[in-house]
């Protein structure tokens, strides 16, 4: 039976702890992050004949050494800041995966094509005149032939999704199976702690070693700290990483400075932005950092009689997004997560007896998520990243908008009918208070609800935004190619370049558009 | 504010009441002091209170595991938690809240889940996003202990039968 990839796919990747002195070196390109972003783009930069690098601030990570199904060992080591980031006053929770691969390590393999009504409004009302599925749809095709991505098949929707699945159908809502980027899934349920089987096709497996296969060079555990410019601010001249100890991520004292032609930031929504900050790039409108989205997540639990087991099998292949289009409202759609008790403990409010209650019944706890679609509203901004002082640590600030919580407040009323369509006992809020649902008749009780920071739980497992594409410098941070609008030889490849959010999972969004725009990178003249 | 409110907790932090170190660290701290560890270990037992059926937070260690998750973040959040714990702990914090003069680890068990229930339910964000803090870190060290998971129906990872013999 050979089910896995090998477990070193990268040949030549250099680990902080090997690094032992200061290194320069030059290539064609440097790439900054390893995700979906920069994977694809070192793979395309790489086969066209360049001379690529790639620095990641995240260590190698592989199915033997790492992936043990452990919460306690996957989020310190596979998320940013060790799991715990969050918007400055704790009110948004952040899943942000870090490490050679990026988000594609632990992100939950779902996959969509950037809904049409998403590239008409960044064509609309961002000039992103190209924005076409007819452009991407050639990339969309080879990617999804390389991820080996498909439409789940019916029987392989677990408890927890038939949950979504059957309420919505009761209630004559339209749902969709998921398509999945994996190969001879054995449906653990632990994506987001990294694939135990290497079943899952991530960046890891697949565009990193084509990369690396072409001569691409990969330096993992190297933090780039700034980006060196010409002294006009017109030019990258360098990347300035420093290497950190895999065991304890700290520093090692050394440095890598990659000299390049060209540039390529592919840190995420967050991180893309904030190594702009720190690098003092020309941002003459005060654009960086600003319109980040979330996608932010607010749920129901609903309690059964029967077991629901959310810890096992595919975590996500059921949708519904019905709710995506609301006419002067924000649209949301319904997934489903995989809960385990460290997660899903932090989800659960309170603290004592009513905390433990529902921690007990967790293997008959069914979740509904409700994500919802920021940004496309006029005046919708979504949140900000900035730095708290100079070189320093993050501020990372959301405050949701009163059309924010609106949608929350509806999603939450449409995912408690759907559980309970679907049998559950009882259904529960997540405020700090919960409301607790058995019958329709409870659901106006949401309406009274807080929502303030600490008082509803929030998450977000989609960053998009902080380096807005956009026709108008004025608005934007790149331009339509996702080139730099100040620094000629910079582009940006991850999905910090959205100017909205997506409406859907972003992977296989950032993988197409990115694709095309290094396909155009190649074609531009140095 | 927050500044401000995490300094009383630094600064500020009432000599005339002593934190009752209850828990005794198994293994030599990497970030929190002795008292730190007794007050985070006071909390954690509210946050959790565990019933008959689930090992108490000492016994998982939840402050040990704690302090060696902290050892991994900046040094400067190292330092905002600590001074959260002190503000926390600070017998003035339960004047403020009308619980008299007592520290959170001399107070009762009735008396910590009312601090924790203020901190909360305050409209000074700060106390919320530290009750949000310590009720994270809490649960996130009890609950990824394998020995908790029996409780909560979660019969843990499963076996991969074909791992040795695809490789």
């Amino acid at each position: 039976m050979r089910l896995l990839s090998p477990d070193h796919p990268i040949p030549n990747v250099m680990r902080g702890h090997e690094i032992r002195s200061n290194l320069s070196l030059w290539a064609d390109v440097c790439v900054v992050g390893s995700g979906p972003g920069g994977a694809i783009a070192a793979a395309r930069l790489a086969a066209s004949g360049a001379r690529v690098i790639l620095l990641e601030e995240g260590g190698v990570f592989t199915r033997k050494a790492d992936f043990h199904m452990q919460e306690a060992e996957a989020y310190p080591k596979l998320y940013q800041d060790h799991g715990n980031r969050a918007t400055d006053d704790l009110g948004i929770t952040i899943l942000q995966g870090r490490g050679v691969g990026g988000g594609t390590l632990v992100n939950w393999t779902t996959c969509f094509r950037t809904p049409e009504a998403t590239l008409a409004l960044w064509r609309e009302r961002h000039g992103l005149v190209d924005f076409t599925a007819e452009r991407f749809s050639p990339h969309w095709i080879e990617v999804e032939s390389r991820l080996n991505i498909r439409e789940v098949d019916p029987s392989e929707v677990n408890d927890h999704n038939a949950v979504l699945l059957e309420g919505a159908k009761k209630l004559g809502i339209e749902t969709e199976l998921l398509k999945r980027n994996v190969t001879a899934c054995l449906h653990t349920g632990y994506c987001g702690m990294g694939c135990p089987t290497n079943a899952k096709r991530g960046m890891a497996l697949t565009y990193l070693p084509d990369a690396a296969s072409r001569g691409a060079r990969v330096y993992a555990d190297c933090r780039v700290v700034r980006l060196a410019l010409d002294a006009r601010k017109e030019r990258v001249t360098a990347a300035e990483a420093e290497v950190l100890d895999p065991a304890m991520d700290r520093p090692t004292g050394h440095r890598v400075t990659v000299s390049a032609e060209r540039f390529v930031v592919a840190g995420g929504a967050i991180n893309s932005p904030a190594l702009l900050l720190k690098s003092g790039v020309p941002d003459p409108h005060g654009r960086v950092g600003k319109r980040t989205f979330f996608h932010p997540v607010v749920a129901t639990v609903a309690v059964f009689d029967k077991r629901i087991d959310p810890f096992y099998g595919a975590p996500q292949s059921v949708a519904s997004h019905a709710f995506i289009e609301r006419p002067g409202k924000t649209g949301f759609f319904l997934e489903v997560p995989p809960l385990h008790p460290m997660l899903a403990s932090l989800a659960l409010p309170g603290f004592g007896e009513a905390h433990r209650g529902g921690m007990k019944q967790l293997s008959k706890t069914s979740a509904v998520i409700a994500l919802l679609r920021d940004g496309f509203l006029a005046g919708d901004e979504g949140g900000t990243v900035s730095l708290r002082e100079a070189g320093g640590r993050l501020s990372i600030r959301y405050p949701l908008a009163e059309s924010h919580r609106e949608a929350m407040r509806e999603a939450m009323k449409v995912s408690a009918r759907i559980q309970l369509a679907a049998g559950a006992r009882e259904v529960r809020t997540l405020h700090r208070d919960p409301v607790v649902i058995t019958s329709e008749r409870d659901l106006a009780a949401i309406d009274g609800r807080p929502m303030g920071p600490n008082e509803i739980a929030v998450f977000t497992a989609h960053q998009m935004g902080g380096c807005a594409a956009g026709a108008d410098p004025a608005a934007s941070v790149v331009d339509g190619n996702l080139r730099h609008h100040h620094l000629s030889n910079l582009w940006v490849f991850d999905g910090s370049v959205f100017p909205t959010s997506l409406g859907v999972n972003p992977q296989l969004s950032i993988l197409g558009i990115v694709s095309a725009a290094a396909e155009r990178m190649i074609a531009t003249k140095s | 504010m927050g500044a401000a409110l995490l300094a009383i907790g630094g600064g500020a932090f009432l000599v005339l009441r002593r934190t009752v170190r209850a828990a005794k660290p198994r293994n030599p701290l990497l970030v929190l002091s002795l008292d730190e560890y007794a007050i985070f270990a006071a909390v954690a037992a509210r946050v959790v209170a565990v019933d008959g059926d689930s090992p108490s937070t000492d016994a998982v260690d939840v402050a040990g595991r704690a302090d060696a998750a902290m050892a991994l973040w900046p040094g400067s959040v190292q330092v905002e938690f600590r001074r959260l714990l002190r503000l926390f702990e600070n017998a003035l914090t339960g004047a403020v809240f009308r619980q008299g003069f007592a520290t959170f680890t001399a107070s009762t068990a009735r008396e910590q889940d009312a601090r924790l229930r203020l901190w909360s339910r305050s409209d000074v964000a700060v106390f919320r996003t530290g009750y949000q803090a310590m009720k994270r870190l809490a649960c996130a060290c009890y609950y990824a202990a394998p020995e908790t998971w029996p409780a909560t129906g979660y019969p843990g990872p499963p076996e991969l039968p074909f791992a040795t013999e695809a490789e």
